[in-house]
């Protein structure tokens, strides 16, 4: 359902969204449930004319929190540590592992604009052949790309939401990752860490593209987008 | 007891001016033009009289041709789209929250009526050296330095000093007039070439610094 919302586009997409299912159908479970339990209670021990509102006396009171406190929180530790369980696979798979890469592409995040270095027709970063553009990262779909995102000045976020890919850039420090686009299209690239009084105009565009329009691309590139009022 | 409805008023009433919701911009062309420079104060200044925290250069009584100028080559990205250019790049995505031609001329025209203010000096150069090297630049940028429309060529005397060095630094190395269509800067990227070291760009802004307003 959540992709009716925002397309997966990434090869992980999907697991982060089960994720995200996972946590929400536990925690919304627990909220109807309590939610309803607290509000059937007051209303079915309320005052009412010729009734005194129904208050727990102590004797009562320990075998009461033993049925209704007790064994609930210990089936919701359990949940927890199905989330946790959950969480951590999903954390192995993106995180701690990758898989081997096709090629490099590097992020650079400053005030406010992003600058994408992409390896070129050879295929290798760093050589004459790279290609630096402005706020638009081109990328052929079916490929799987290491990242290396820096930041010049401040903090910044490189958030990709249709990769469901949201990673912090911080000044002096070079951080790794991957993805692997699975859907061609136009997409958003957004900052997702307040940096300044222009973050909310710092976007850039995802150009996935297919090996032809991608060779297209590499064989004239842009370097930046052109504006129209 | 002071009753809660009040403040929760005065929060509403707080929060939609804090957000803006509540503004328009006017229609009267100087009103709109001094509104939409509130943009450009928090790099620029109050006054445009610019800031070295921020790496803005003054543009208080820069005219308005030139700002248009400057303005639009940045929204089209003839200027502040290199990777190098970090001003540069902060500038781009805020020339671009101007959405029309007729909005980029009325702040331009704001800016060009403020008063000009280039601060004090702020680095040590040879004016003599400077003054003879300048002999080049004022073939367009005229003598006393207030430019010349005719021949696309900005005021420098106004400009701050540091600002001068990074510019011609930039002209220089390609991080400005990279875009071939834009022939006003290949004229400065040329001239930008003639000038030997970082030593002589500051014998330049020296002397350009000492040019009365």
């Amino acid at each position: 359902m959540l992709e009716h919302y925002m397309q997966q586009g990434s090869s992980y997409a999907s697991q982060i969204d089960g994720l995200v299912w996972m946590v929400l159908l536990m925690t919304g479970f627990w909220f109807f449930l309590v939610q309803g339990a607290l509000f059937y209670l007051l209303w079915r021990y309320r005052a009412r004319p010729g009734h005194k509102a129904v208050y727990l006396d102590d004797a009562a009171e320990h075998a009461f929190e033993v049925k209704w406190i007790e064994i609930p929180h210990r089936v919701i530790l359990i949940c927890d540590v199905a989330v946790i369980i959950g969480a951590i696979t999903v954390w192995s798979d993106i995180k701690l592992s990758a898989p081997k890469h096709d090629e490099v592409i590097r992020v650079v995040a400053q005030q406010w604009a992003w600058t994408f270095t992409h390896a070129g027709p050879d295929g290798e970063l760093d050589t004459a052949d790279d290609i630096v553009a402005i706020d638009e990262m081109h990328l052929q779909v079916g490929k799987t790309y290491s990242y290396e995102l820096g930041a010049k000045d401040v903090l910044h976020a490189f958030s990709v939401p249709v990769f469901r890919l949201k990673q912090d850039a911080i000044p002096g420090r070079v951080i790794t990752g991957w993805f692997k686009p699975t859907l061609v299209g136009e997409f958003d690239v957004q900052c997702a860490e307040i940096c300044g009084i222009g973050h909310g105009i710092m976007p850039a565009r995802l150009y996935v593209e297919t090996p032809e329009a991608h060779a297209a691309w590499l064989a004239n590139p842009t370097h930046y987008l052109a504006y129209k009022f | 007891m002071v009753p809660a409805r009040p403040s929760l008023v005065m929060m509403a009433l707080l929060g939609s001016a804090a957000s803006g919701c509540a503004a328009e911009l006017p229609t009267e062309a100087s009103a709109r033009g001094e509104v939409l420079f509130k943009n450009c104060v928090q790099c620029h200044g109050d006054s445009g009289e610019g800031s070295t925290l921020m790496n803005a250069p003054a543009i208080a009584g820069l005219p308005q041709w030139y700002v248009e100028a400057q303005v639009t080559h940045f929204q089209t990205g003839w200027r502040g789209a290199h990777a190098d250019d970090v001003e540069g790049l902060k500038m781009r995505p805020m020339s671009r929250t101007l959405k029309s031609a007729a909005d980029v001329s009325l702040v331009s025209a704001h800016v060009s009526k403020l008063a000009v203010n280039r601060g004090e000096a702020s680095l040590v150069g040879d004016v003599a050296k400077g003054q003879s090297a300048y002999a080049t630049c004022s073939v367009c940028h005229g003598a006393d330095g207030t430019g010349n429309e005719a021949m696309k060529a900005p005021p420098l005397r106004q400009l701050n000093d540091w600002y001068i060095v990074a510019q011609l630094r930039k002209f220089k190395t390609g991080v400005r007039a990279y875009e071939p269509a834009d022939a006003s800067g290949a004229t400065m990227k040329a001239m930008a070439g003639a000038v030997p070291d970082e030593a002589a760009m500051r014998d330049l802004a020296a002397y350009i610094h000492t040019l009365p307003l």
